[in-house]
């Protein structure tokens, strides 16, 4: 008989609790060297004396009963719930503090969109201005290019023309309306020296009046020149001549060349 | 053999107790209230049978599944089905209770605060149900010799030793001991050959 032997026949009684104390002590001290077929017996004999519990005759504990321990662990639930949610405490602040910071990220861009928006405004406000600007451009140079051709075509209008003084030169071709001015066309022209324009002047009839100063003009780069004054400050039959000099840029009151241009009214 | 015909296998109930038990961890009051419903009863009639006193036996009711509930944590379903632990438990709580009221300290060993030990049941044992369990158990023990049966009960159900019960039985000690171990032994063959 081996010592594992000898306590076999205690397994079932240990498992029910009948061992007497010496007996019990005995048993336990031997499962405490590690006898691993006394522990598996041991198991199983726990196993079947928990079975006698089906020998109580059926009975049924009070709905109050219930009704009192549902309360208690619903209470626990709770606090147990409770204690859960304090960590969520934390995250909630640290998502605040993250919310705080998303929305001060939020307002940087905010700002700083707003302010390239503005910048978008005044620039395209200039293209706006700018657009305007040129559209008005367009517009009086159409209005101008209209007189051109109502002084040009219009029967009212004068033609006279201004031969060059020099052989070389163009002559150039003037139309004089009595109500929409004078239209000055010339081909082929020389460029003014530098820093120089051709200026345009009415020669009064009254004998020892100055000339009167008109625009000044030049040619574009291909010598094409037209040239409207829309209001000239006499009236054509009270004008003898109308010369052309080279004055320097800005013009002049008074003519500082000889007339390159001259010519009266036909 | 015809226990096993009138009540079929339900394994999947033992799964069932371990499911809830799992949920118990997260502190699942509807998990705690099925287990409630499913083991109450057999828990109160065991504690009821041991203290014989209505009242009394709820407290261990009452006991027995605060402590599942709070302690749910030591029940390890890997090491065996949760019905015999509870019932494990629940006769330990009695019996405390009834040593108490009998102001009887026969041991030192007090379980008080012990949970039991979780135990595998056997190969033959596993698939069956609550109410098989129960109608063999009562077959099996109705069978042995009457004396050896209430050695076995008062052993079982108001924890007394084995010199105890010589003497409330008025029988040798040794006769006492033999009819128990014999007594559980052919409760376990009968379980065995019944399977």
């Amino acid at each position: 008989m081996s010592n594992g032997d000898q306590f076999r026949e205690l397994i079932e009684a240990y498992a029910l609790g009948a061992l007497d104390a010496d007996e019990r002590a005995a048993f336990e001290a031997h499962l405490a060297t590690g006898c691993e077929d006394c522990a598996k017996a041991l198991q199983e004999a726990r196993w079947l004396v928990s079975q006698l519990g089906y020998l109580a005759p059926e009975a049924k504990p009070s709905e109050l009963l219930k009704g009192k321990l549902m309360q208690t662990v619903r209470g626990e639930a709770d606090t147990a719930a409770g204690r859960v949610s304090a960590k969520p405490k934390a995250a909630i602040r640290f998502w605040m503090w993250a919310g705080v910071a998303a929305l001060l990220a939020v307002t940087v861009y905010s700002a700083w969109d707003a302010r390239r928006l503005q910048k978008d405004i005044e620039e395209t406000n200039k293209r706006a201005a700018a657009i305007v600007q040129q559209r008005a451009a367009l517009q009086a140079e159409l209005a101008l290019a209209k007189r051109q051709a109502r002084i040009m075509t219009d029967p009212k209008s004068k033609k006279f023309m201004l031969p060059a003084k020099d052989a070389q030169m163009p002559q150039l071709e003037a139309m004089w309306h009595p109500e929409l001015g004078i239209c000055v066309v010339g081909d082929k022209m020389p460029m003014p020296s530098a820093n120089h324009v051709f200026q345009l002047w009415l020669i009064p009839k009254t004998p020892g009046s100055k000339p009167m100063p008109m625009q000044t003009f030049w040619p574009d780069s291909d010598g094409r020149m037209v040239h409207v004054v829309e209001n000239p400050p006499e009236p054509m039959w009270n004008t003898s001549a109308r010369a052309i000099t080279e004055e320097p840029m800005g013009g002049s009151p008074l003519p500082t060349s000889e007339p390159m241009w001259v010519g009266g009214v036909s | 053999m015809f226990l096993a015909i009138l009540t079929p296998k339900d394994p999947v109930d033992v799964s069932l107790d371990a499911t809830l038990a799992r949920r118990l961890l997260q502190k699942d009051v509807e998990a705690f209230e099925q287990l409630y419903e499913r083991h109450s009863r057999i828990v109160y009639a065991l504690a009821l049978r041991i203290l014989q006193q209505g009242s009394t036996a709820e407290e261990v009711v009452q006991d027995v599944f605060l402590q599942v509930w709070r302690n749910a944590r030591h029940y390890d379903e890997q090491r065996g089905p949760f019905i015999p632990w509870l019932m494990t438990l629940a006769r330990n709580r009695a019996l405390d209770r009834l040593r108490l009221k009998s102001e009887r300290q026969r041991r030192q060993e007090s379980q008080t605060e012990e949970l039991p030990t979780v135990v595998e049941a056997p190969q033959y044992e596993k698939d069956l149900d609550e109410k098989r369990r129960a109608e063999r158990v009562r077959a099996l023990m109705a069978s042995l010799h009457p004396q050896q049966k209430k050695a076995i009960e008062l052993a079982f159900f108001e924890g007394l030793s084995h010199s105890e019960i010589a003497e409330s039985l008025k029988e040798p000690l040794g006769t006492v001991k033999s009819w128990i171990r014999n007594g559980l032994l052919r409760l376990k063959e009968g379980l065995q050959a019944t399977s």
